[in-house]
C-alpha cells in the first residue's frame, strides 16, 4: 500500500513538474525479462503523457549490444536505449549517446551527487555523465536451509572462505539425488564473467590485472569444483537464470546469483532459503562483488532528446519501488525502500553491495569480456594451465588499452 | 510379410526422429520441478500447461500473422522470378548458363548473419525500413531465390526437351512452350520447391531480428528469441510457445504432404 | 543438333529475359552487400563510421590478424568437421530413408509425410529443442543412452569440449536428413522402372543394380544436394546459436558463428570480414562442384 502511494506521490509531482507538453512519439526499447521494468515505466510514462506516442520495442539481453551498435550506424535507432552498465562507456566513445551533462544541470528529479559512486562511474566517460542507472546489482550466495541442515551443517554460519565454501559444497553434494553442492555460471559471455570477477577481486586480481597470480588461483578454485563435480559440468553452458532454476528446484543446494532472482525463488522454492555474503578467499579477507544493473541512455540520434530525458527522470523518480517490485537495489542515497520485502535477503544484498566494484570503464568492454570468458573456459576444460590463460587474456585486455 | 517387415523398421526408424517433436509436446505439459528430474519422465505426472497465458502473454497472435504475411509474400516472389530463370537455366546449357548458375550458388553463400549489415545500411538508405515487413521479404528473397532455382531446375531438366523442340515446331512460341507445355510437367517439383520456400521463409530469424525495429512488425522466431533470450530461461514456456509455433504449420503440411509425396512416387515425371 | 540450336542467342531471347531479370535481382540484393564485405575485409574499420567505402586500406593485415590469434586452426578444423560429417551423415541417412521408403509397403507415404517435420521446422526451434534433449543433468539423451547401455555416465553434450561440436553436428543432421530425403525421393522416383527390370532380367542382384544403375541415374540429383547441403551447412547460424555458441572456449566454434561474434559481439569488423570472405572461397569450390555436376546430365 505503502509503496503504491509514494509512487503515486512522485508521479503527481512529475506530472507537475513536466506540464510542457512533450508531444513527440518516443520510441523505446526494453530489455525482456520477467518484470519488463522499462516496459513497464515507459508504459507508465505514456499514460501521464498521452500526447507521446510511444514504441516499444523488446531486446534480448544478449543481443542488446549489436543491435544497439547496428541501430546506431544505421542512424534509425530508438531514443532510449537499455545498456549493461560495462557497455556504457563503449557507446560514449563511439560518439553515440547523447552527453546528458547539460539536462542534469537543469534537472528537478535527478541529482547526480545523490547517485552512488559504482554506478555513476559506470555511467559516465571522461568526466561527462551517459546514462542514468535504473538502480543497482551484485552477487551474494543463495543457499537452502533445510539442505543445510540435513547436511549436518548450520545455517547461520554460511562459508566464510572458499575452502569451507568448496567443504560445505562437498557435503552438500548428493550425486545419487541429482544434488549439486553449488550452482554458478561460467557460460561464455558476459554473466559468465560477471560471475567469475568477483573471485578474482578477492584475490586481489581484477579484470585488467589478470596476471596477478590471485586471477589464476581463482580460476583453478573454480576448476576444483567442476572437476569434484561440486557444481554441474553444465555450468559452462548455464546462464544465471539457469543456475538459478537448479537451486529452485532443489538440484542444488547453493547458488551464486543476484537480487533479480528474488521474485522467482520465493515463487518455486519448496524450502527455507536465505542469503548470505560471497566468501572471501581466506576467513576475514578481502571481500568483492561485481556491480550489475542496466543504465538508460538516450541516442544521439534522438529525434526529441526532451521528451528522451523525461522519461529518463521519470524512471528515476520511481527508485522507490526499485526492491519490492523489480528486485533491485537503490541506484542513489536518497532511495527510500519502506517496508523492503525478503528482510533478510535485503540487509544481505545492501552489505554486499559496499563490496561491488564497477567494471571497466573500458571502452573495448565487449573484447575484454570475451577475453577473461575464453580464458575461464579453457581452464574449467582443462585446455589450458591458469597461469598460461590468464596472462594470454592480460595481454588481450592490454592491448585493448592502445 | 517383406512388406510388413518394411513397415516395421520404418515405423522404428520414423520414431526415433520423430522423438525430438514429442518431447518438445510433451514438455508443454510438464511442471518445472518435473521437468529438472532425472531420470526424466515420459508421460506428464501431472499435467499442467500454459498455452492460452504463453500465447497472450507473448503476444504470438500477432507475430504468427506477420510471419505469415512474409512468408505468402517471399513465396509468391519467389515463385514470379525464380520459376521463369530455373527453367531458362535448365533449358540453355552451355557456358552463360553455367556461369550464371554459379553466380547464383555464390550470391547466397555468406550467411544472413554477415549480409545484413550492409543489406540494413542500404535499406535505411532506400527508405526501405518504413515497411519492415516488405523489406524482410526483399532481403529474404535473396536467400530463397537462389534456393528455389536450383531446386527447381532440377526438375526442369527432368522434362524432355523435345517436347519444347516440337511446341516450336508446331508454331508456338517459345513463351506459349513455356506455359502450355513445359510448366504443367514440371508442376510437382514447383510445388514441393515452393512449399519448401515457404516454411524455409516461416522459420526465417536474421532478417527479421534486424530489419524490424518496430515489435508490432516482429515475426515468429524474433519472439521465440527474445523469449530464449529473456534474463529468465523459462524452458517450458519456450517450448509452448515453440509448440504453439509449428503446430499450424505442422498441420498444414501434413495435409498437403500426402498430394505431394503421392504425385513424387507416382513417377508423374517420367 | 540441339546443342547448336541453344548457342544461337536468337532463339533463346525469352529464356534470357526470364534468367537475366533473376539474376539482376541477385547482384543488386546480394552481389552488392557481398562485395561489401570484401572490400570490408581490406579496409580498417570503425563500425561507428557512418556507411562509406573510403576507409584506411589495410592491405592483408585484417587476414594476418585472424590467422595468428590462437583459436584460428581450432575454428578451421571445427567448420571443416562440421561442414564434412554433416553432410556424411545427412546424405548417407537422406539416401538410405529415400530408399526405404521408396519401396512398396502400408503407410509407406504417410510415415515419409511424417518425416519431414523436421524440415518445417525452423532452426531456432530445433535448437532449442535439443539444447534441452542435450541438457547434461536431467537431459533425456542421456538417459536413453545410459538405459541402452551405451554410456556409463552421463555426457555433458554442451559443456564437454570432447562433445561440444558433436552435439551440433547431430542436431544438425537431424535438421537436414528430411532435405534430402525428399530431394533424392524425387531423384529416385524418376528413374525409370524398366531399367532394373531389365537389368533384374540380365540377373543382376540389389547390389548390383545400386551400383549400375541407381548410382549413376542419381549423379546429378546427388550434386545438387551435396552442393545445396554444404552450403546450407556452412550458413547454419541459428542452431549454433540457440546451442552452443561456440563454446565452451572456442571448442564448437565454426567459421560463420566466429564471424558474426568478431563483427558483431566484439565489433572487430575488419577481421569478421576476412573470416567471411575466407568462407566465401569454400562456397566458391562447392559452386564449382555443383556446376560441373550438372554438366552431364544431358547425357542420359
Amino acid at each position: 500500500m505503502n509503496i503504491r502511494i509514494s509512487a503515486l506521490c512522485a508521479t503527481l509531482t512529475l506530472a507537475l513538474s513536466s506540464a510542457a507538453s512533450l508531444a513527440a512519439t518516443l520510441s523505446v526499447w526494453a530489455v525482456d525479462e520477467p518484470d519488463n521494468y522499462t516496459e513497464k515505466m515507459a508504459r507508465e510514462f505514456a499514460k501521464l503523457h498521452p500526447d507521446i506516442q510511444l514504441q516499444v520495442r523488446k531486446v534480448g539481453f544478449s543481443s542488446l549490444n549489436d543491435e544497439a551498435m547496428r541501430a546506431v550506424m544505421s542512424g534509425n535507432g530508438p531514443d532510449v536505449i537499455p545498456i549493461d552498465n560495462p557497455n556504457t562507456a563503449m557507446f560514449a566513445a563511439k560518439n553515440a549517446l547523447l552527453d546528458l551533462t547539460p539536462y542534469l544541470a537543469k534537472s528537478k528529479v535527478i541529482d547526480v551527487k545523490q547517485i552512488y559512486p559504482g554506478p555513476l562511474k559506470n555511467a559516465s566517460w571522461n568526466g561527462k555523465v551517459y546514462a542514468i542507472p535504473r538502480g543497482a546489482n551484485t552477487l551474494a550466495l543463495y543457499y537452502n536451509e533445510d539442505m543445510f541442515k540435513a547436511a549436518g551443517l548450520d545455517p547461520d554460519k554460511p562459508p566464510q572462505s572458499w575452502d569451507e565454501l568448496y567443504a560445505d559444497a562437498k557435503k552438500l553434494t548428493n550425486a545419487q539425488k541429482n544434488v549439486y553442492g553449488l550452482a554458478f555460471s561460467a557460460v561464455g559471455d558476459e554473466e559468465g564473467v560477471f560471475q567469475f570477477l568477483p573471485f578474482i577481486q578477492a584475490t586481489g586480481a581484477d579484470w585488467d590485472k589478470l596476471n596477478d597470480p590471485g586471477a589464476a588461483r581463482a580460476a583453478a578454485f573454480w576448476q576444483k569444483l567442476l572437476d569434484e563435480k561440486l557444481a554441474s559440468p553444465d555450468t559452462l553452458s548455464h546462464r544465471q537464470s539457469e543456475a538459478a532454476a537448479t537451486f529452485i528446484n532443489s538440484n542444488a543446494a547453493m547458488d551464486i546469483n543476484g537480487p533479480w532472482e528474488l521474485m522467482a525463488v520465493e515463487k518455486g522454492a519448496k524450502f527455507k532459503w536465505r542469503v548470505a555474503l560471497l566468501p572471501p578467499e581466506k576467513a576475514g579477507g578481502t571481500r568483492a562483488s561485481a556491480l550489475g544493473e542496466q543504465s538508460h541512455a538516450v541516442l544521439r540520434s534522438a529525434k526529441n532528446p526532451q521528451a528522451a530525458f523525461a522519461f529518463l527522470e521519470y524512471m528515476y523518480s520511481q527508485r522507490n519501488r526499485n526492491w519490492n517490485e523489480f528486485g533491485m537495489l537503490p541506484p542513489s542515497k536518497d532511495t527510500v525502500t519502506k517496508d523492503p520485502k525478503w528482510p533478510q535477503a535485503y540487509k544481505t544484498f545492501n552489505e554486499q553491495m559496499q563490496y561491488a566494484r564497477p567494471r571497466g570503464p573500458n571502452p573495448q568492454w565487449p573484447k575484454v569480456s570475451k577475453a577473461i570468458s575464453t580464458a575461464v573456459q579453457s581452464v574449467l576444460t582443462h585446455q589450458a594451465d591458469p597461469k598460461k590463460a590468464m596472462d594470454q587474456a592480460y595481454k588481450t585486455v592490454e592491448a585493448t588499452k592502445h | 510379410m517383406k512388406r510388413y517387415v518394411l513397415m516395421v523398421i520404418a515405423l522404428i526408424v520414423t520414431a526415433v526422429y520423430l522423438f525430438p517433436l514429442y518431447w518438445m509436446y510433451i514438455t508443454v505439459f510438464k511442471s518445472a520441478a518435473e521437468m529438472f528430474q532425472f531420470p526424466p519422465t515420459f508421460w506428464p505426472q501431472q499435467a499442467e500447461s500454459h498455452l492460452r497465458q504463453v500465447f497472450e502473454e507473448r503476444n504470438m497472435a500477432r507475430f504468427l500473422w506477420n510471419s505469415l504475411l512474409i512468408a505468402c509474400g517471399t513465396t509468391g516472389v519467389t515463385l514470379l522470378v525464380g520459376t521463369g530463370a530455373a527453367y531458362a537455366l535448365a533449358q540453355v546449357q552451355n557456358r552463360w548458363t553455367s556461369a550464371a548458375i554459379f553466380a547464383v550458388l555464390v550470391l547466397q553463400a555468406l550467411p544472413s548473419s554477415l549480409m545484413v549489415t550492409p543489406i540494413f545500411t542500404a535499406f535505411k538508405g532506400l527508405g526501405l525500413l518504413e515497411t519492415p515487413r516488405f523489406a524482410v521479404v526483399i532481403a529474404q528473397i535473396t536467400k530463397t531465390l537462389p534456393f528455389y532455382i536450383v531446386l527447381c531446375r532440377a526438375s526442369f531438366v527432368q522434362v524432355p526437351r523435345e517436347l519444347r523442340d516440337a511446341a516450336l515446331v508446331d508454331g508456338a512460341s517459345p513463351m506459349r512452350a513455356f506455359f502450355g507445355v513445359i510448366l504443367p510437367l514440371a508442376v510437382n517439383g514447383i510445388l514441393v520447391s515452393a512449399i519448401l520456400v515457404f516454411l524455409q521463409s516461416f522459420g526465417e530469424y536474421v532478417y527479421a531480428r534486424s530489419l524490424i525495429l518496430d515489435d508490432q512488425y516482429q515475426t515468429a522466431t524474433v519472439g521465440l528469441s527474445a523469449f530464449v533470450g529473456a534474463t529468465k530461461t523459462d524452458w517450458i514456456g519456450i517450448m509452448t510457445y515453440s509448440a504453439i509455433f509449428v503446430t499450424p504449420i505442422l498441420i498444414a503440411f501434413m495435409l498437403l504432404q500426402r498430394k505431394i509425396v503421392a504425385g513424387l512416387t507416382a513417377g508423374a515425371l517420367k | 543438333m540441339n546443342k547448336l540450336l541453344s548457342r544461337f542467342p536468337r532463339e533463346n531471347g525469352f529464356e534470357i529475359t526470364l534468367a537475366g531479370f533473376a539474376l539482376l535481382y541477385l547482384l543488386l540484393f546480394a552481389g552488392l552487400p557481398l562485395l561489401y564485405n570484401i572490400v570490408l575485409s581490406f579496409q580498417q574499420v570503425d563500425l561507428m563510421e557512418p556507411a562509406t567505402l573510403l576507409r584506411p586500406f589495410a592491405g592483408l593485415a585484417n587476414y594476418r590478424d585472424v590467422f595468428s590469434r590462437p583459436e584460428a586452426g581450432q575454428v578451421l578444423s571445427n567448420t571443416l568437421q562440421f561442414v564434412g560429417l554433416s553432410l556424411l551423415f545427412q546424405v548417407v541417412i537422406g539416401f538410405l530413408l529415400a530408399m526405404l521408403f521408396l519401396q512398396d509397403f502400408p503407410l509407406a507415404t504417410f510415415m515419409r509425410g511424417l518425416f519431414l517435420a523436421g524440415w518445417i521446422m525452423p532452426g531456432l526451434v530445433v535448437g532449442v529443442i535439443w539444447k534441452l534433449l542435450f541438457a547434461g543433468d536431467y537431459g533425456v539423451l542421456n538417459h536413453v543412452l545410459t538405459q541402452m547401455g551405451i554410456l556409463h555416465s552421463k555426457i555433458f553434450w554442451l559443456s564437454d569440449p570432447q562433445w561440444s561440436l558433436y552435439a551440433v553436428i547431430i542436431a544438425n543432421v537431424w535438421l537436414g536428413v528430411p532435405f534430402n530425403m525428399l530431394l533424392l525421393s524425387v531423384g529416385l522416383a524418376a528413374i525409370p522402372a524398366d531399367l532394373y527390370e531389365a537389368a533384374e532380367l540380365d540377373g543382376a542382384n540389389a547390389w548390383q543394380r545400386f551400383w549400375g544403375i541407381t548410382l549413376p541415374m542419381m549423379k546429378s540429383t546427388l550434386g545438387a544436394v551435396v552442393s545445396l547441403g554444404a552450403i546450407m551447412t556452412m550458413q547454419q547460424f541459428d542452431l549454433l546459436a540457440a546451442l552452443t555458441q561456440g563454446g565452451p572456449a572456442n571448442s564448437s566454434q565454426v567459421a560463420q558463428y566466429w564471424s558474426w561474434q568478431l563483427s558483431l559481439q566484439t565489433f572487430e569488423v575488419s577481421a569478421g570480414s576476412a573470416v567471411a570472405t575466407l568462407m566465401m572461397v569454400l562456397v566458391l569450390i562447392v559452386a564449382v562442384i555443383y556446376v560441373r555436376s550438372t554438366r552431364n546430365e544431358r547425357m542420359v
